[in-house]
């Protein structure tokens, strides 16, 4: 048998080298390989989701992702459906829809905004019955912006409540 | 803050990615293997700089980055325990002329490959080789049996 040459032993190096090396590289490949079928199966966003709720006079849809990531651009459409005559609709939106998100544009635009109790009011104007009304909001996220945020929406008709809409979003990093 | 900590993020799993991926496929530089270098790099930068152009940024990433390197090299240099587990043990592919199988197939290398690796070494045959050594970079050395010149 030949002499080994320096600093290899055949032990070492023959037969027990990539003996533990193997499986835990294995092991990782598998792990990152789940990663990514996670990010297949929308675990970190951002493929839309559709929350709704109804009321006699009216019914609010919004579709929008409930998990993103940093720097993501994406887009929340709310559709309301009047069934009654809305005077004054207003969509009162949490403050987690502006917290570390950039607005880049809200179509159409509201005719009127406000702040009340921190959350954000859009003033969207008369909605006939039978109606319905398309609002888009195009976000980016913030890459600073990390965690979970309410971003509930609630629908009003001038000063009285008709339908809310629970809605969260996951920001990951 | 957060360039610094997405920096050493990036650097683990980039370290530990090439860990799993085997040192042989990240010794070879064919077109693909250098596009793809290239796209990881381009997709590295944006996950630890996002949309900081800054130039405070770019040291705080680059020097981030540069400590780790040191780090990562002073530490299987201080401890020897951390030698395998950082940068690999060299595998024995070929004594004497015979080619240890199990080896290769840890490695995921053919004889073909091998013998192809001996040839821009020179070497006709691994019947030539006395050993031949996958080391930790990933490189195939090669010494010749007493008498082969």
């Amino acid at each position: 048998m030949a002499d080994t040459p320096d600093f290899l032993t055949l032990k070492h190096n023959r037969d027990q080298a990539g003996k533990r090396e193997v499986p835990i590289r294995r092991v990782i490949m598998v792990l990152v390989a789940l990663f990514s079928v996670a990010g297949l199966l929308n675990v970190f966003g951002q493929r839309p989701d559709t929350s709704k709720a109804a009321v006699p006079a009216a019914s609010i849809k919004l579709y929008a992702p409930t998990r993103v990531r940093g720097g993501l651009y994406y887009e929340a459409r709310f559709t309301i459906d009047a069934r009654q005559d809305l005077k004054k609709a207003m969509l009162v939106l949490d403050p987690g829809w502006l917290e570390g998100i950039t607005i880049n544009t809200i179509e159409p635009s509201p005719i009127g905004e406000a702040s009340h109790d921190g959350k954000l009011v859009l003033e969207l104007g008369h909605i006939p019955a039978g109606a319905t009304y398309l609002l888009f909001i195009q976000a980016q996220v913030n890459p600073t912006n990390i965690g979970h945020r309410s971003q509930d929406v609630a629908l009003y008709d001038g000063g009285t409540f008709l339908a809310d809409v629970n809605h969260a979003i996951t920001v990951y990093p | 803050m957060d360039i610094v900590l997405r920096a050493v993020v990036v650097y683990v799993f980039v370290l530990v990615l090439t860990r799993a991926v085997g040192r042989r496929e990240l010794s070879t530089l064919e077109p693909f293997d250098l596009i793809l270098l290239v796209m990881i790099g381009d997709l590295v930068q944006q996950g630890v700089t996002q949309n900081d152009f800054s130039v405070t940024g770019s040291f705080l990433a680059v020097g981030t980055i540069g400590v780790l390197t040191v780090i990562f090299s002073y530490l299987p240099w201080r401890f020897q325990i951390l030698r395998p587990v950082l940068e690999g043990v060299p595998t024995i592919l070929v004594e004497d002329g015979n080619v240890v199988e199990k080896n290769l197939k840890r490695h995921r290398l053919t004889q073909e490959e091998v013998a192809a690796a001996a040839r821009v070494d020179s070497i006709e045959s691994l019947s030539q080789v006395r050993w031949a050594v996958l080391e930790t970079n990933g490189q195939i050395s090669f010494i010749k049996q007493d008498g082969d010149s």
